[in-house]
């Protein structure tokens, strides 16, 4: 009997592997970073999976979440405006046109 | 209400960041700018100074505790705790923050927006305390999050040109997917035991209460040391740092080069050795391995780099291969021999001693280099090395200090860098049956004599050639940038020659993660 916390485990560890395919290889800027906030929300969603097993979420899971939905904010903030500034210079969000780094 | 000595730092270092851009709109209306840089100033010393009475405090009573909330199954709830190896870092983080803070009164004063960028110098050290003072997991996360969130904004503070931009942007998606990697580990380990809470953890793993397969907490383990390993650098996954390191304002490299990526290593050494008895769980290979493999790949890439800061970049990433190696050996021994703890333990207390002595060594050796070579880079306006030939003959103390750091970290010996490097050396060969461990530190050995060889002749391309016509106007930095350098070059040559006190630090430090 497959009991719903390890649907919701297994479909959050799906989720996490899907947004690092979403970082690997998307060359739209604004694809990385939806990448970067659907490994966020998974790994939340794995934090409420793992706590609801006795029937109730756990108050310490939910708190994790909700301060780690709020850090998420702030780094797609500061990567959104790190994307405005890099538009400002290449008038592309290409991530190819970007490579200038050396290795 | 009087604050207690553990939160001081942090409420100091917060309250001055959140009261600087204040501080700023008041100075520009009274034409009193440097009042906010003074401000700043005046935060890390007061941090500074009640670190070091919380030092005195917990050298004297033993391991300090506060907990801000109380939830959760068993002893949850949001807990700061400071024990000898916690404020051992938190002094090294405030104190180059402090030296920086200085540094940077003259040397930012050509930019804009700096009410905004000593505030999150202040937040990134505050970040980076809050990771040393965390009990539990979740004020660890947070933490972390803060100090990361200020480095990517501090590496793209000159958003003007292309390369902090782009180098900015790299270091966010490679460093945010790691600390989310190092959750993903946290929540795994939450879900085997219903809490997060350090020392709870610890006891309920080694006790053997939680059905969790061992695959499952090397499952987590993996999870971890990649996740920190993102923020430390370890080689497959430093490729950030060589971009991030040189784009950012040259005060600004020497903090990430010097403590940040110091952090990745204190969080995956803090959660592995307290969660994860080292007698029980095998890491120590993976560690040395990843060791090995750090200063191998970037010892042969910093030879190739033309641009200083590139180089000295590189070097970061070979020093994290020492520190990783000497805190390998430190697992390792235990794992391997835990039937004769009297062989084992003197081992690994020797090696953590040497890997948390050269945290010290490297955050002042890069600290200063990187200083450094931002007096070279502001005076000659290039970054290229064949370029800067010969700089150090006009810039008389920057040079020497230069000279030293680079000495230091080759480990010359009479300075500290010596030091370090031999007791992790010296570790490895402790343990003279066990050929695994001989072989790793003679690579260890064979990595120091290679770095060595490219530390000279940096010195000598610096401070002996003939300078080009372009940089024979280079004048002497101005006194305030060179306080702080001057400062750190004689941190260097006094831990050379004394080292005793800091060694018995460091290793009362080492022997928290052993749980003594």
């Amino acid at each position: 009997m497959v009991e719903p916390w390890q649907l919701y485990a297994a479909a959050a560890s799906a989720a996490v592997i899907i947004g690092m395919y979403g970082v690997a290889s998307k060359r739209n800027m604004l694809k990385t970073i939806i990448g970067i906030e659907i490994i966020t929300s998974s790994v939340g969603l794995n934090f409420l999976a793992l706590g609801s097993r006795g029937g109730t979420v756990d108050p310490l899971a939910q708190s994790i979440v909700v301060v780690s939905i709020a850090i998420g904010a702030c780094v797609a903030a500061v990567a959104l405006s790190i994307m405005i500034n890099v538009f400002r210079h290449y008038g592309s969000l290409d991530l190819r046109k970007l490579r200038r780094l050396r290795w | 209400m009087e604050i207690p000595l553990l939160v001081q730092p942090l409420v100091i270092l917060l309250s001055t960041a959140v009261l600087t851009p204040l501080i700023d709109i008041v100075g520009k209306q009274a034409k009193a700018e440097k009042i906010r840089d003074i401000f700043a100033i005046a935060g890390f010393l007061a941090a500074f100074y009640s670190l070091i009475n919380l030092q005195s405090a917990i050298s004297s009573s033993g391991r300090q505790t506060y907990i801000l909330g109380t939830f959760g199954v068993p002893a949850g709830g949001v807990q700061l705790t400071a024990d000898l190896l916690s404020v051992y870092m938190a002094l090294i983080f405030c104190g180059i923050g402090l030296l920086v803070a200085i540094y940077s009164v003259r040397y930012m004063e050509v930019d804009s927006g700096l009410d905004k960028y000593y505030a999150l110098l202040l937040t990134l050290v505050a970040g980076m305390i809050g990771v040393a003072f965390s009990g539990d997991f979740f004020n660890l996360y947070v933490f972390w999050e803060i100090m990361c969130i200020s480095s990517y904004t501090l590496v793209s503070f000159r958003k003007y040109r292309w390369e902090p931009v782009e180098a900015g942007f790299k270091y966010l998606v490679m460093s945010t997917v790691g600390s989310l990697l190092a959750l993903y580990a946290i929540s795994l380990l939450y879900g085997y035991t219903g809490t997060v809470n350090l020392k709870a953890l610890s006891t309920m793993i080694s006790s053997g209460q939680i059905s969790a397969s061992p695959l499952s907490l090397y499952f987590a383990i993996g999870m971890i040391i990649t996740g920190f390993g993102v923020t430390a650098s370890m080689v497959p996954l430093h490729t950030w740092l060589p971009d991030a390191h040189p784009a950012a304002p040259s005060s600004i490299s020497a903090m990430l080069s010097g403590v940040v990526i110091k952090t990745g290593v204190y969080a995956m050494c803090r959660s592995l050795f307290t969660i994860f008895s080292p007698a029980s769980f095998d890491y120590g290979t993976v560690l040395m391995i990843f060791g090995i493999l750090t200063m191998t790949v970037a010892n042969l890439m910093a030879l190739m780099q033309r641009d200083i800061k590139r180089l000295l970049a590189y070097s970061s990433i070979v020093n994290i291969g020492y520190i990783l190696t000497g805190v390998g050996f430190g697992a390792y021994a235990l794992t391997h021999y835990s039937s004769s703890p009297g062989l084992a333990t003197p081992v690994a207390v020797f090696a953590l001693m040497g890997a948390m002595f050269h945290i010290l060594n490297h955050a002042v050796g890069k600290g200063l280099l990187f200083l450094c070579s931002g007096c070279f880079v502001h005076e000659a306006k290039t970054r290229d090395i064949p370029e800067l030939e010969g700089i150090g003959r006009r810039m008389t103390w920057t040079g020497t200090s230069f000279s030293i750091g680079l000495l230091a970290l080759a480990g010359v010996p009479p300075l500290s860098g010596f030091w370090s490097k031999l007791f992790i050396i010296l570790a490895g060969f402790s343990l003279p049956e066990d050929s695994f461990m001989k072989f790793i530190s003679i690579l260890v050995v064979l990595n120091s004599v290679f770095a060595a060889s490219y530390y000279l002749w940096l010195v000598q391309r610096i401070m002996l050639k003939e300078p080009k016509p372009k940089i024979a106007g280079a004048v002497e930095a101005p006194a305030s940038m060179l306080l702080p350098i001057v400062i750190l070059a004689a941190v260097t040559v006094v831990i050379g020659i004394w080292p005793g006190a800091i060694i018995s630090l460091a290793e009362s430090a080492g022997r928290v993660l052993l749980g003594g």
